[in-house]
């Protein structure tokens, strides 16, 4: 069964810093298909010697509809981001999708804790506008993790939303001079391991590389149900 | 040299090639030396929506024969598998499968659907 391709333009772009954009899309053949907060989009990344895929989430809700919007920074060797890097306003980009099984289907019915870094944040943004659309009473805690604050994308944005919603608690976390992970599993293991007995909490995790899989198994380990602990490592 | 045949749930003819796995990696995607790995680097294409990062299910394949043949699954890739559609006792997610005995002799079924081709669907 070959899989629907679609083709977008990138209608507007925002530089959140020197390495750090987002690019905004409007499908141009074909219909945004349904997609859940979360997912991503693989894109057709034409090098001049192969054609590659490479996978950009989307940040913004599936209720905004379009443009949506991917985002993403420069790595180190790195040659997807830097063809993403390359694109202006007007050009044309070939995806197929939206994929992945890192979702958010329905506001969470009890307490769920968003845990994020960096641009990692992209599948937890549209996550937490879904897991607040019901009302409710559980608690949604967000700890977002970066180097420095400019690193923080979105910070307004998700503070307004703490301001509007009470059982929403929006913690960002800056990290200087210790492994971010480290803080972070601290911090954790402080609030939700060693903190309470309670084990009836679902946690959201994205991250980049390995530390990602030790907050897993932190709160695995603590007890926790292995399917209340959702992941993607970048 | 190690050998993999392809048959595909939806009727394409079946392939088989032959490889040294001590080559890996053979292109960009998935882990090397992985059942992806292998197969892009010889013209076969399997799916990999999310570039062979273990963050879908699109490369599942379901291993006939060899099984044994091939790394263990760590907990990351069972999760994943979790979500796949037609699971069986040995599915693998292709861009984690990596080939690690240099005489594998190996048979994998490429399923017909995914989880992406039937949430497209709804």
């Amino acid at each position: 069964m070959e899989r629907p391709a679609y083709r977008a333009r990138v209608e507007r772009i925002l530089e959140h810093s020197a390495d750090t954009r987002s690019l905004f899309l409007r499908t141009v053949t074909g219909r945004m298909p349904f997609y859940s907060p979360g997912m991503f989009i693989s894109v057709k990344i034409p090098l001049p010697e192969e054609l590659r895929i490479r996978p950009y989430t989307i940040a913004t809700s599936p209720e905004d509809g379009e443009p949506f919007e991917l985002i993403f920074n420069l790595v180190p060797n790195g040659r997807g981001a830097a063809w993403m890097f390359e694109r202006k306003v007007g050009d044309l980009l070939d995806f197929t999708g939206p994929f992945g099984a890192f979702t958010l289907e329905r506001a969470p019915d009890r307490e769920t804790v968003f845990i994020a870094e960096g641009t990692a944040v992209a599948p937890i943004r549209p996550m937490l506008r879904r897991a607040l659309s019901q009302p409710c009473s559980h608690s949604v805690h967000f700890i977002y993790a970066a180097a420095k604050p400019e690193r923080l994308l979105y910070r307004a944005e998700f503070e307004s939303l703490a301001v509007t919603n009470s059982r929403f608690r929006f913690e960002p976390l800056i990290v200087q001079g210790k492994e971010l992970y480290e803080s972070l599993s601290d911090e954790v293991a402080r609030r939700w391991v060693h903190g309470d007995g309670e084990r009836r909490r679902d946690f959201f995790l994205c991250g980049i590389g390995s530390g990602v899989l030790k907050l897993r198994d932190l709160l695995r380990g603590a007890g926790y149900e292995r399917r209340a602990i959702h992941y993607e490592r970048w | 040299m190690a050998r993999i045949r392809v048959i595909y749930e939806n009727g394409s003819p079946e392939r088989t090639i032959e490889f040294d796995p001590a080559a890996a990696p053979f292109q960009h995607d998935g882990q090397p030396g992985s059942v992806l790995d292998v197969l892009l680097g010889h013209g076969i294409h399997l799916e990999h929506a999310c570039g062979g990062n273990c963050a879908c299910t699109t490369c599942h394949v379901i291993v006939k024969q060899g099984i044994n043949s091939l790394s263990e699954a760590t907990e990351q890739e069972e999760d994943m598998l979790d979500r796949a559609p037609g699971l069986t006792p040995t599915s693998r997610l292709g861009c984690q499968a990596v080939i690690e005995d240099a005489d594998a002799d190996i048979v994998i079924v490429v399923p017909r659907y995914t989880i992406n081709q039937v949430s497209e669907s709804r």
